[in-house]
Parts: structure tokens; C-alpha cells; sequence
């Protein structure tokens, strides 16, 4: 009913693998763009630019990392030391004087040659190893950030970036760093959405599901793992350069340590591991949950008029917040994404599910 | 997808707006204090002891009707020590009136100070921080109110001077630091201080998180240093103070930064940890008179804001000690220019506080428009298997060399 399928007749090749087999999902995503440029004259500037624009920012990072963990299959632990090489590589160019088109190429273009270059080492091995290794590259790049005041910016101190500009176009208002996040988030979405039905992207899964028998079938894993790997970084890069230089204005190593990479992994895993959707849900849940959940429990509290202490006040929200990704990944393992296509595929019958497809 | 979860977010968001509860309109407009922390990550070993100062001291102040008849209001929220939710907590405060910030955290106060400086708010950064942020020529709305750990540590130096008589010559003093900036920060001043004073300096980086010291401390033992000056925090000094047993280094060498509280004392044991010194540049024990009046007046009547037990304890002090700084400067800021407090009267409130000690609870602070620091002295106590004892007088020393450093630091930023 709300996703008619009647119509719908796939007679080649080329209309089975169109991006929107059934048109209420072209639909609801035009709505939803239209809603997105929209949001700026909707929504207060506090919600625009402290909740919704990192949510875009972080959604596009954790999109790279799920082309190589949810797509490729390779568990990376590292990612936030390739953000880490892309922002520090784009705002060190940026204040060269570099033009901010190209230092985010910079950025993207360091960072994937970093990754790759610790992919070479790392795919000579799979699974946890792979993972162990990949730590190690993020273990390096903060004894690296720490040890380093050229690259960092000096003890204690910070890299400051540069004013973001765009096409000569300065963007320092609150609007213009929302859309150029919006923009972003969008580009790697359609690439994402586009890469599924590629042979790359069949490669991928391929790769993902045995790497062998993907050998057999003359897919070279360890190129296409490399491949993974390199566009991984690029999008990491990219996403920690626009990081740094439309939400935090500086770089600080603080900001790609090793816990970053865990959260980013975390968004994924509980999003849905190779699903675009459900990455939007995960890093909603991950990013913005504790603040929120900080919020109503801090309000509830004082509506009820409960005396709480500072700490415990501070606890029950990070307890709420871990019994919430528990509760997910117990109703659905395969994560957020996965919830969203029970619903999605129920709807797609309802009512007549007796006419299953 | 993206409109969907928008809407249902600002929808969420929408429904905690409306739980909120209006604030009772009141007759003078409370004067906010901003007191993100991270209650529940990496400085929980401080920051409820600090809050829980703040919120005391601040409804002592409120006890006596406030400040230019104005009442205070701390608002304290947890930002796990994550820079993304600093700035939310930032964002969303600013928005409520607020313009006085505290983080009391390394990485969310970098995080904000953009921000600060963008938006002229105030940001308080005492013992956090960028260090180089005392230089209020460049750093115009953000106040470390306090002693930078450069300063701290030439201090320091400055005590072994005078145990050695005026003459350092051929001492050997030994650094041990966790490897990240917080410990690496001394390290060029006391190159600096080794050259000018001639005494020679081993350095002892202990990998984070500080847990395993051994190799370090065996290290320590070969080279036999006269003095250890000691950049750890909480546990990392009572896997020292156990290593040094070990390696039969006596306790009394050892002189940590202002991070050694009375659980660290325990932990160690009391008996045990005599002859240890600490830099301070608060007094510590409860025998100071604002102390006595918040047990007078708020914990005897059962109107503390926390456990009492949280009062024995030195960061309690140090707490005290930040927020008197920011009360003073509210009442400088109300005697110049009336209330309501602005962010700019605020501004120029903290920048008249002149030899300020509150009462003989800390070093005794003046701060200018160009120091943002309050003169950075400190002190060293000694622990006496009961109590602090100070060692010398409250002292700024090397202070030369100090501002070269972070004039040399500060003029690299740009706003």
C-alpha cells in the first residue's frame, strides 16, 4: 500500500539494477532531500549546527569505514588515524595557503596513501589479526601526533585551521557549514548507493563473504581488499579534514584517538554492517543519544524533583544509553539498518501479505 | 533517509523542551556559570570534588545574597570528555545566557576556545588547557586563573634552590612524566632551567595509562637522581610510590604535580607516603575559613551538595580555590559597572582581581589584562604521615623565562 509495487515490470538487465526498483523510495528521498535543504529555515541554529551537521559529518566517516568493514569485510580499528592524516594534511595545507578545494584532495590523498600503505602490511593477514594490526597503525599515528610538535602544532597546543572557504567563497556562517556537511554526506551516500551495483562493488561482497572462493571465481582478493582499504582512507581523509575545518575549527590529537576509532566502528556495527540506512541510524544512536539522553534524564530528574548527585546524574545517561545499544542488538543483530528493512518489507505487502513476493 | 531522523530528532527534542521547567522569575537575573565536566570518563578523579566545591560555594555566596544582589547559578553537565560534547554542551548553554565556561578538561577546553574567543564568551581553564593561554594580549576571553605547569615545574626548581643553598650545580634532578602532552609540557622549561642552573636532568617517560612502571623506575635506580619531579596522575603515582619501595628509592625525593590527592595518600598509605611533596597552589587540609563556614552553614544544617567526605579532600580545595577566583571577579565586575554581569564586564571583572588569596585558601592571585594567569604561584607541602606542611612561601620564580615561552607559543595563534 504504501510501497505499490503494481507497475513495477523489470524487462532488462539494466531496469532490475536501477538505483530505486520501486518508486516510493525515489519518492520518500526526494521528499527527504528537499527536507535536508530545507532544514536550516526549519530548525533553531543549536540543533542545526551542534546536532544535525556533525551527525552528517560523522555519517559520511562512518560510511567509509563501512565500505571496508560492512562491504570488504576488513575490520579496521584504525580509522581515526587515517582522519587523523587527512585533517592534519588538508589544515597544514590549508594554512600553506592552499585553496580549500584542493587541501581537502590533499587530505583525502595523504590519508589513502597512509591506509594503503598499512594495508599492504595488514592484508598479509585477516580477521582479529587484521584488526590487531590496524590498531597498531592507530597506536603509531598518536605516538606520531604526541611526538611530533611540527605536525601537531606544539605541546598542548592545537592546529588551528584556516577559515573554510569554498570557490573563494568564505563560509563561516552556521547555514553555509551545515550545507557544505549536507553536500558532503550526500556525495559519498550516492557513491555508496552507486557502489553496490558495480562490479567493484559485487567484488567487495564478494571478497567479504570468502576470500577464496572469490579467488576462484578471479576476483583478486588482495587487490580488491587494497582497493577497500584506499577508498576507506580517502573518504576518512576527506571526512576528518571537513571535521576539523567546519565543527572544530582546530586540530587536536584528542580528537582521532583511539577511541574514536571504536566509536566510529561502534556506529557501524550497531547501524548495520553494510547497510547505507542504517548507518544514518547508528551514528544518530552512537553521536547524539548521550547528549540527548543526558538532557531528558537531567529534566526528568528536576521535574520530579529527584536530588541526585553531579555523578550519578552523569552515570544514569551513559547507563540508559548502553542498555539502548544492548536492547538494538538484541532485537536485531544485524542492526539498525536491518530493523528499518523489516518495516520497510512489511509495508512493502501489507495488506495483502498472503500475495508474499 | 537523512529528513526522516531530522524530524524525529527535533521531534524528540521538541518534547524535552517542553518538560523543561521554566526557570521561577525571579527579581534579579542569576548571574550562569557554565560547568561542563567530564563526570563520567577520563577526570572523574577530580570533577566531582571540584563541581561539588563550585555548587557549595556558590550557595554559600548565594546564602548571603549573592552578588550585587544578583543570585548564581551553576548548571553542571557531563561531557565524558568528548570535544563533540563539550560544544554541545557549549552550544546549548550559550544559547540559556550562559557566558562564563568551565571544562575542567585538556581536550574540551581546546575544543571550545575557538569558539570562546568567536563568540566572546569566558572561558575559566585553571590547571587545563593550552598553556600559553595566560597571555591575555592574545587569549582576551580565556582565563586559566592559575599556575601553567611551565611555571609550576620552574617553581618547583625553585624550591630545590633552596635546598641546595642557592646553588644547583651538579645536582641530578630526574623527570618522570606520562608520554602525552600533559607531561611533555614541562620539558623545554626545565631544558631551559638545566642550562641556566647547571644541574643536570634525566628524563623518565612512563607510557600511558601509567600502570606499568617498572622498567622505568630500574631506570631511575642506575641513575640515582637527587630529586624526582613527578608528572603523573592519580593511580600512576601510587604504581611509582610502589616502585620506588622496590627499588629502595626514598619517599621524600619525590615531588609531584598538583594532581596527588588524599585518596592517592591512601593508596600509597599514609604512613608510607611521608616525606612525599607536592606543588600546590592551593592550601590543603579544612582548617581555612571559607571551609569552616560551608561545614558551619551548609553540611551541619544538611544542605551540602554532596558527600561531606568529599570535602577532605584536596581537590575539594582546589575547586574552591577556582570558583573564589570567578565570584571575585563577578563582584570586581558588579562594583565597576553594576549588575546585570555582560560577558565584557565579566571580562574586565576578572582582570581587576589584585592579591586575592580568599581568605588563605590559595596563592595569593592579581590578575591583569595581560595576565590572565594571576601571577602563577605555588608551593610545596610535604606530607607528614598526617597532614600537608608547607615547605616554603607562595612563589612565582623564573618568570622571565616563563613568559618567553609563552610569548613564543602564544604568538602563533591567530584568531
Amino acid at each position: 500500500m504504501f510501497y505499490p509495487l503494481a507497475g513495477v515490470r523489470h524487462q532488462s538487465y539494466v531496469s532490475d539494477s536501477k538505483l530505486f526498483p520501486v518508486p516510493t523510495d525515489r519518492n520518500l528521498l526526494i521528499v527527504l532531500t528537499v527536507a535536508a535543504i530545507a532544514a536550516p529555515f526549519l530548525l533553531s541554529s543549536l540543533y542545526l549546527n551542534s546536532y544535525v551537521q556533525p551527525w552528517l559529518i560523522w555519517t559520511a566517516l562512518a560510511l567509509g569505514l563501512n565500505l571496508a568493514t560492512g562491504w570488504a569485510g576488513q575490520l579496521h580499528l584504525g580509522y581515526a588515524a587515517t582522519m587523523a592524516v587527512g585533517a592534519y594534511a588538508a589544515v597544514h595545507a590549508a594554512r600553506f595557503g592552499i585553496p580549500w578545494e584542493f587541501a581537502l584532495l590533499i587530505g583525502g590523498l595523504a590519508a589513502s596513501l597512509i591506509g594503503s600503505l598499512f594495508a599492504f602490511a595488514a592484508l598479509r593477514v585477516k580477521g582479529l589479526y587484521l584488526a590487531i594490526v590496524t590498531l597498531a597503525m592507530q597506536f603509531v599515528m598518536d605516538w606520531v601526533l604526541n611526538h611530533s610538535p611540527a605536525i601537531s602544532g606544539g605541546s598542548h597546543a592545537s592546529l588551528q585551521s584556516p577559515r573554510f572557504a569554498l570557490l573563494g567563497q568564505e563560509i563561516a556562517s552556521g547555514r553555509g557549514l551545515y550545507y557544505v556537511a549536507l553536500g558532503w554526506c550526500a556525495l559519498v551516500t550516492v557513491f555508496m548507493m552507486n557502489l553496490q551495483r558495480t562490479a567493484l562493488g559485487r567484488a567487495l561482497v564478494a571478497v567479504r563473504e570468502k576470500d577464496y572462493a572469490a579467488a576462484i571465481l578471479g576476483v583478486n582478493s588482495f587487490y580488491y581488499k587494497l582497493i577497500a582499504f584506499s577508498m576507506c582512507s580517502f573518504i576518512g581523509g576527506i571526512g576528518g579534514a571537513l571535521l576539523v575545518a567546519t565543527f572544530f575549527f582546530l586540530a587536536a590529537p584528542e580528537q582521532f584517538s583511539v577511541n574514536v576509532s571504536i566509536q566510529v566502528l561502534a556506529m557501524i556495527i550497531v547501524g548495520g554492517l553494510g547497510s547505507i540506512i542504517g548507518t544514518y541510524f547508528g551514528v544518530a544512536l552512537i553521536l547524539l543519544m548521550p547528549g540527548i539522553a543526558n538532557e531528558i534524564i537531567a529534566n526528568l530528574t528536576s521535574f520530579l524533583g529527584l536530588p541526585l548527585g553531579n555523578e550519578t546524574l552523569a552515570h544514569i545517561p551513559t547507563t540508559v544509553y548502553g542498555a539502548l545499544i544492548i536492547i538494538f542488538l538484541l532485537v536485531e543483530p544485524l542492526g539498525l539498518g536491518k530493523l528499518y528493512a523489516n518495516i520497510r518489507d512489511y509495508f512493502l505487502v501489507w495488506p495483502f501479505d498472503q500475495f508474499k513476493k | 533517509m537523512m529528513g526522516f531522523l531530522k524530524y524525529s530528532v527535533a521531534a524528540a527534542i521538541a518534547g524535552i523542551v517542553a518538560l523543561s521547567v521554566a526557570p521561577p522569575a525571579g527579581a534579579a537575573q542569576p548571574l550562569k556559570l557554565g560547568v561542563c565536566y567530564d563526570l563520567s570518563k577520563a577526570y572523574t578523579f577530580a570533577t566531582p570534588q571540584v563541581s561539588q566545591a563550585a555548587q557549595d560555594l556558590v550557595a554559600l555566596t548565594n546564602l548571603k545574597g549573592g552578588i550585587g544582589g544578583a543570585p548564581i547559578e551553576v548548571i553542571v553537565q557531563d561531557h565524558g570528555n568528548e570535544p563533540q560534547r563539550g560544544i554541545e554542551c557549549y552550544e546549548k548553554l550559550k544559547r540559556e545566557g550562559v557566558f562564563i565556561f568551565d571544562t575542567l578538561s585538556t581536550p574540551v577546553s581546546i575544543a571550545m576556545l575557538p569558539r570562546v574567543m568567536q563568540d566572546k564568551n569566558i572561558l575559566i581553564q585553571a590547571l587545563v588547557g593550552r598553556g600559553d593561554a595566560v597571555d591575555g594580549g592574545v587569549f582576551g576571553w580565556v582565563f586559566p586563573l592559575g599556575p601553567t605547569y611551565w611555571g609550576q615545574v620552574a617553581n618547583n626548581v625553585a624550591y630545590l634552590k633552596q635546598v641546595h643553598a642557592g646553588n644547583l650545580r651538579g645536582v641530578k634532578i630526574g623527570f618522570v612524566y606520562l608520554d602525552y602532552p600533559f607531561g611533555q609540557e614541562p620539558i623545554p622549561i626545565l631544558q631551559t632551567l638545566a642550562k641556566v642552573e647547571g644541574f643536570e636532568l634525566k628524563l623518565y617517560p612512563v607510557p600511558l595509562p601509567g600502570k606499568d612502571q617498572t622498567s622505568v623506575w630500574t631506570q631511575v635506580r642506575r641513575d640515582q637522581p637527587d630529586h624526582i619531579i613527578s608528572w603523573l596522575l592519580a593511580g600512576a603515582h601510587v604504581v611509582a610510590s610502589k616502585e620506588m619501595k622496590r627499588n629502595g628509592i626514598p619517599m621524600d625525593k619525590y615531588i609531584s604535580v598538583n594532581w596527588l590527592n588524599e585518596v592517592d595518600i591512601a593508596n600509597i598509605g599514609a604512613e608510607a607516603a611521608k616525606g612525599l611533596k607536592r606543588g600546590t597552589n592551593v592550601a590543603g587540609g579544612q582548617d581555612i575559613p571559607v571551609i569552616q563556614e560551608i561545614i558551619a552553614e551548609l553540611y551541619k544544617k544538611g544542605k551540602g551538595s554532596g558527600p561531606e567526605k568529599n570535602l577532605k579532600d584536596v581537590y575539594y580545595n582546589t575547586g574552591l580555590a577556582m570558583y573564589s577566583m570567578v565570584l571575585e571577579g563577578a563582584r570586581q565586575a558588579a562594583k565597576l559597572h553594576g549588575t546585570p554581569i555582560s560577558s565584557a564586564t565579566m571580562r574586565e571583572g576578572l582582570q581587576n582581581i589584585a592579591s586575592y588569596d580568599a581568605g588563605g585558601l590559595m596563592a595569593p592571585v592579581t590578575v591583569t589584562s595581560s595576565d590572565h594567569g594571576g601571577g602563577g604561584k605555588t608551593r610545596i607541602e610535604m606530607w607528614d604521615g598526617e597532614k600537608w606542611i608547607p615547605q616554603t612561601e607562595w612563589i612565582a620564580a623564573y618568570t622571565d623565562i616563563i613568559w618567553e615561552v609563552v610569548r613564543k607559543s602564544s604568538s602563533n595563534y591567530h584568531n
